[in-house]
Formats: structure tokens, sequence, C-alpha cells
């Protein structure tokens, strides 16, 4: 279990790594920092040399890398080009929107895919499955932008009922939540249908029908408690998608989170705060695979993390 | 004094596609009595399985109740809605399957799966439905029952698992406990185990058991009466030792005469030619016809179930008893 962690852990580092390099380079190709930092006049030759020494871009490149990661092994990301705040100051602000939101779209995803799934593939074949499978496919085809939108004009402006924008209260994040976990629904419910079809025709499910037990206990307690696990596998590995939503729905409705915080710093150049919210969304994806996977072991007896154990 | 607990009366099972009715099961007709041990033989797709199936109310689905009925004293299955078999499965008719590895569910322990099935016919408390567990693991044979009951699947071998399904399935002192194929998955000396309980507790609990199989040694160790099903039907019914003494019906002739080795059951069909015709495809008249040796004219009418000295048997050569068909 330790060495299975520890293993992990150096894994984690080594994409870490992979993401700083890939992070740190391809930026550099979208133009110089420097020239859209003068906002009003043509600046002197002068003045630009002095803001790239004082932002060390004077440097070599290779310098500039070891200089960031150099920071990132102490988890410092070097400060704003712009505000010259710390990044993680920054990022750190804004983590708790990100991490309401992500949560606010898993659990919109659960409430309609769960229900959906299941009673598709308890009623197979019905007219329910079928709209179940419409709405699967619905919710994987609708651009999350769109979808966003359209809950704006709706209930925002049209009804006036819910917020459109920014994060002080709940009902903020209604419109968001809705809008990141219609996708990430859509897929789960298909998921969901299908392990439960593969689980309703295992053997421990006639043996817990032939006890007399009712017909939501099979389903609930049987068949979907064995369902359960490749759907949280599912779950895990979509929370990388996940994230990359929010950059676009944080953009939508002027969430004050990680993703916007990304998007306003690619259009400023702010190479410091571009590199630490990418690796730190990075680092949380990593992080979260980790937690799913140990958390299996708690879901399947079976599965002893460490791999003794299985029948 | 003979009992029948069960009485099964025409039944008829198949599909319904659209009014379009195909039998799996064409109206068979048997009964079960009191502490006796029916063994049910046949070829693979004879409809076996869709017989034991129909009296818990588990057909799958696709699968429909056409016709007849099934019946104790007080009840008629055909009328039977949800809740009704809900109250017969576990409690009157009791079922263990042919895997024992996957009839288990993998995430419950051993002491759960079993109180479950005690708990949702009886109203007694957890802690009392905890001790009955451990009553039956102990009346099982599972060494050390204490820890067993806080196991899980993954952690028994298949003939434990085995021993856990009939814990499972007599929890609760059902009358009638089928048994489809329970232990073609496993090892000769675990089957042996396994059988000796299950005989061993049928008379400690007077019940009675429906064992499907397809090995005619296991037949022979263990079954008073024995139906043997050839397409969906009936084909000879008697005495276990009549039907190995002198079997009547080309067919079970062909089954036991090519019976190598009571240990080595799974060819014992290669040696009558032919296939079996597929439901929904079958010729008219006698459904063997077409791989009997003693197939004629006659056959192209379908055989009743003739009495022939206290067995039964759908062969035209029993018309006028036992007399004509000295072969
Ligand atoms: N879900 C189903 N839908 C339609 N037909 C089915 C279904 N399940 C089984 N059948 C058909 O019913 C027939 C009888 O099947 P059954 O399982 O009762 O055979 P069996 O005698 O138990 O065979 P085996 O010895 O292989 O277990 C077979 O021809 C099979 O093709
Ligand atoms: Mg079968």
């Amino acid at each position: 279990m330790i060495a299975y962690v520890i293993r992990r852990l150096l894994h984690t580092v080594l994409v870490v790594f992979a993401i700083s390099l890939l992070i740190f380079f391809s930026i550099r190709l979208t133009g110089d920092p420097v020239t859209v930092m003068f906002s009003a006049g043509e600046p002197t030759k002068e003045a630009i040399e002095e803001v790239r020494r004082n932002l060390g871009l004077d440097q070599p490149l290779y310098v500039q890398y070891l200089i960031f990661l150099k920071g990132l092994v102490t988890f410092d990301f070097g400060e704003s080009f712009r505000s010259h705040m710390p990044v993680m100051d920054l990022i750190m602000e804004r983590a708790g929107a990100t991490l309401a939101l992500a949560i606010g779209g898993t659990i919109v995803s659960i409430l309609i895919a769960f229900p959906v799934g299941i009673i598709s593939a308890v009623k197979r074949g019905s007219i329910v499955d079928f709209f179940g499978r419409i709405f699967s496919l619905i919710g994987i085809s609708f651009p999350n932008f769109w979808l966003g939108i359209m809950l704006i004009l709706i209930f925002a402006v049209n009804l006036k009922w819910l917020p459109s924008s920014g994060f002080e209260g709940p009902q903020h994040l209604i419109l968001p939540s809705i809008t990141l976990g219609m996708i990430l629904s859509g897929i789960l419910a298909r998921l969901v249908r299908s392990s439960m079809l593969e689980v309703m025709n295992q053997q421990y499910v006639s043996t817990a029908k032939s006890k007399g037990i009712s017909d939501w206990a099979v389903i609930i307690k049987h068949a979907f408690r064995n369902a359960l696990l490749p759907t949280i596998t599912f779950l895990g590995l979509q929370f990388g998608s996940l994230l990359g939503g929010t950059v676009i729905v944080e953009t939508i409705f002027s969430w004050p989170g990680i993703g916007r915080l990304i998007i306003d710093a690619i259009n400023q150049r702010d190479y410091p705060v571009i590199q630490g919210g990418v690796i730190f969304l990075a680092v949380i994806m990593v992080v979260v695979n980790l937690i799913v996977d140990l958390s299996y072991s708690l879901i399947d007896p079976r599965i002893k993390t460490g791999g003794s154990g299985r029948a | 004094m003979v009992q029948k607990v069960l009485e099964i009366d025409k039944l008829k099972v198949g599909i319904n596609d659209d009014g379009n009715k195909i039998a799996i099961v064409n109206g068979i007709s048997f009964s079960l009595q009191k502490g006796e041990t029916l063994g049910i033989v046949g070829e693979s797709g004879c409809g076996k399985s869709m017989t034991s199936l129909s009296l818990m109310g588990l057909l799958p689905p696709g699968v429909e109740w056409l016709d007849g009925d099934i019946k104790t004293e007080s009840l008629h299955f055909k009328d039977f809605k949800k809740k009704d078999w809900r109250k017969i499965r576990g409690k009157r008719i009791a079922m263990i399957f042919q895997e024992p590895m996957s009839s288990l569910n993998p995430v419950y322990t051993i002491g759960k799966q079993i109180m479950e099935m005690i708990l949702s016919h009886e109203n007694i408390s957890k802690k009392q439905a905890r001790e009955r567990a451990l009553e039956m693991l102990k009346l099982v044979g599972i060494p050390r029952p204490e820890q067993v009951l806080d196991e899980y699947p993954y952690q028994l071998s298949g003939g434990m698992r085995q021993r856990v399904m009939i814990a499972i399935a007599l929890s609760c002192n059902p009358e009638i406990l089928i048994a489809d194929e329970p232990t073609t998955a496993l090892d000769v000396t675990i089957q042996a185990q396994i059988l000796e309980l299950m005989k061993k507790l049928q008379e400690q609990l007077n019940m009675s058991i429906v064992l499907i199989t397809h090995d005619l040694g296991v037949v022979a160790e263990m079954c008073d009466r024995v139906i043997v099903m050839y397409a969906g039907e009936i084909v000879e019914e008697a005495q276990v030792v009549e039907l190995f003494d002198r079997p009547r019906h080309p067919y079970t002739k062909g089954l036991l005469s090519s019976l190598p080795d009571v240990n080595e059951e799974k060819e014992y069909l290669s040696s009558i030619p032919g296939v079996v015709p597929a439901p929904g495809k079958m010729p008219a008249g006698c459904r063997f016809a077409a791989r009997c040796s003693f197939a004629h004219e006659r056959c192209k009418n379908t055989p009743p179930l003739f009495e022939v000295n206290g067995s039964k048997v759908k062969c035209w050569l029993y018309e006028n008893g036992d007399s004509e068909a000295v072969l």
C-alpha cells in the first residue's frame, strides 16, 4: 500500500515535470510579453530592455527554465508580471471558486446520470430507456458554452430567477454547475447504463432475486453497488476534462476561478501566472486520480491496493 | 403416505414475439413429493433451467410464462403478483446455482448475505439474524464460521462458497430446494462433499429437492425419481432404480449406454447422432424421431406420455405397455 502510494507520487512528479516543460516553452511561442505591457504610446528601446531585465526575460531560455523549475520545487511560481503579487497567492485566492464549481458540476452530473442510467438499464428497450439515451446523446453533443448561454438567457435574463455572473452565494453556483455537469452527465449516464446491464447479468443478481427481496433492493444494493466501480474510475479520469471545462464555464459566467485567471493571464502574456495556474490544475488532477484509485479498496473488498488478494 | 408439495401442470414457457409464441418448455407436467429428490436430466438447451426458474418466477427477460400452472395445496402460481412471488422465493422455494464463484455478491460479507435472506422473510432483529447466520454456517460445515461471517466471497474457495449458498438457501427453512447443476463447476472430491451435505440436510430438514444435472452418476447417487427432458418435453419419468435398470425411451437408452464412467460425465451425449432441434423449429410428431434408430411411421404423430408399470414414457413403442417393446 505504502509502496504503491510512493510509486504513484513519483509518477506524479514525472508528470508535473513534463507539463512544466511543455507549458514553459509553448507559451513562449505566443509572442513577447513585454510588447503588450505598454498600454499607451511607443515605448523606447531602453524602456523595453529595462522591463526585460526586471522580469528576468533577458536571460537565456534554459536559465529561465531552471529558475522556474527551482521555484516549482519550493512551490513558488514567482510573481505576476502584472500585479507583482506572488502567483501562489493569486491561485489560492481563486482555488476555492474553481473547486466549488468542479464539485458542483460533478454533483449535477451524478444527480442526473445515476437515475437516468439506472432506469434506462432496468427498463431496457422501453420508452424510458429511449428518452434516457436521447438525453445522453444531447448531453454529449451540445457544447457547454452554448448551454451556458442558453441557461443565462432563460434563467437569468428572461425569468430573472438566478444570477448570471460572479460568485457571491450558493445561488450563483447553480447555472455554472449545470453547464459544467451536463456534458459529463451525458457520458456518465451511458456508462452507468452499460455497467448496470453488464452487472445485471451476473449470477449474484439472480441469487439476490431468489431471496425474495424487493426489486429495488436487487437493483440498488446488488447491481448498482457493483456497477459503481467503473463509474468511479470514470469520474476520476474525467476530472481532468471537468477542470478543462471550468475554463470555458468560468469565462461565460465571469466566475472568479483559476480558469479565468489563466485566460486573463494568457491575454496579458503573464507567463508566471499561466505556468503556475496550469501546473496547479495538473497537480490537482493527478492527486484526484490517486485518491480515486485508493478509494477502490473501500468499494470493492477484493482490491487490496498493492496487487495481492485478488481471487 | 406421500404428500405432494408442488404440482406442475402443463407448464408452457417460451418466447412471445408479438403473439407468435415459441415454446421452450412445452407443456410439461410433474409433481414433487415431500422429502424426495427429483432429478431432471437432459441435453443442454432442453429447458431444464427454464423449468426450474419458472418455479421461482425468475424467467429471464424475453422469456414468458405462456400457459399452464404451478400449484401447491393452496396456491396457484399462475395468478401470482410480484408480491406473492417474493413471499415464495427463499421462504418456500430456494435455489442454488451452478457457479458458486459468481453467485455470491463480491462486495458484501458472507454474514450480510445470509442475514439479508433471513431479514427479508422473518421479523427478527439483526442480532438474532446474525446468530442464525452463524448457525447456518455451522450447519453446512464451514470451518471457523465466526470469522467467515465477516469475510468476503473472494476469500473462500469454490466449494466453501457453494456451502455458503446452501446456507443462504436453507436459512429460512424452505420446503423445496432447487439446485441447478450445483456441483458441475467443482472438483470431483468437492462435488462429493457438497452432494453428501445436501443429502444430509435434506434428511435433517425433510425438504424436497429438485436436482438438475448433466451427470447421471449424480442422479444415481442422489435422486429418488428422475425426469428425462428432451427438447422442452418430458420423454420419460421413472423411479431412479427403474430408470437405470430398465430405461425405456430410446433417448434415455442413448444417454445411459453412452455413459462412460461415473466421473466423466461431460461427453456422454456425443454418441447419440444428430442435434436437438431449436425452439421454434420443432418437427411435427415425436421430437426425437430424427435421431432415433427405432423411428417409424407412427412417430409422425406426437406420442402421449404412456404409463408403463409405474413409469411414464413418451414413445409409441410403449403404446401397449412393455410387451411389444422388448428390444
Ligand atoms: N433469455 C432467453 N431468451 C430466449 N431464449 C432463451 C433464453 N435463455 C435460454 N433460452 C433458450 O431456452 C432453451 C432452454 O434453455 P435452458 O437454459 O432451460 O436449457 P438447459 O436445459 O438448462 O441447458 P443447460 O444444460 O445448458 O443448462 C435454449 O434453447 C435456449 O436457447
Ligand atoms: Mg441450465
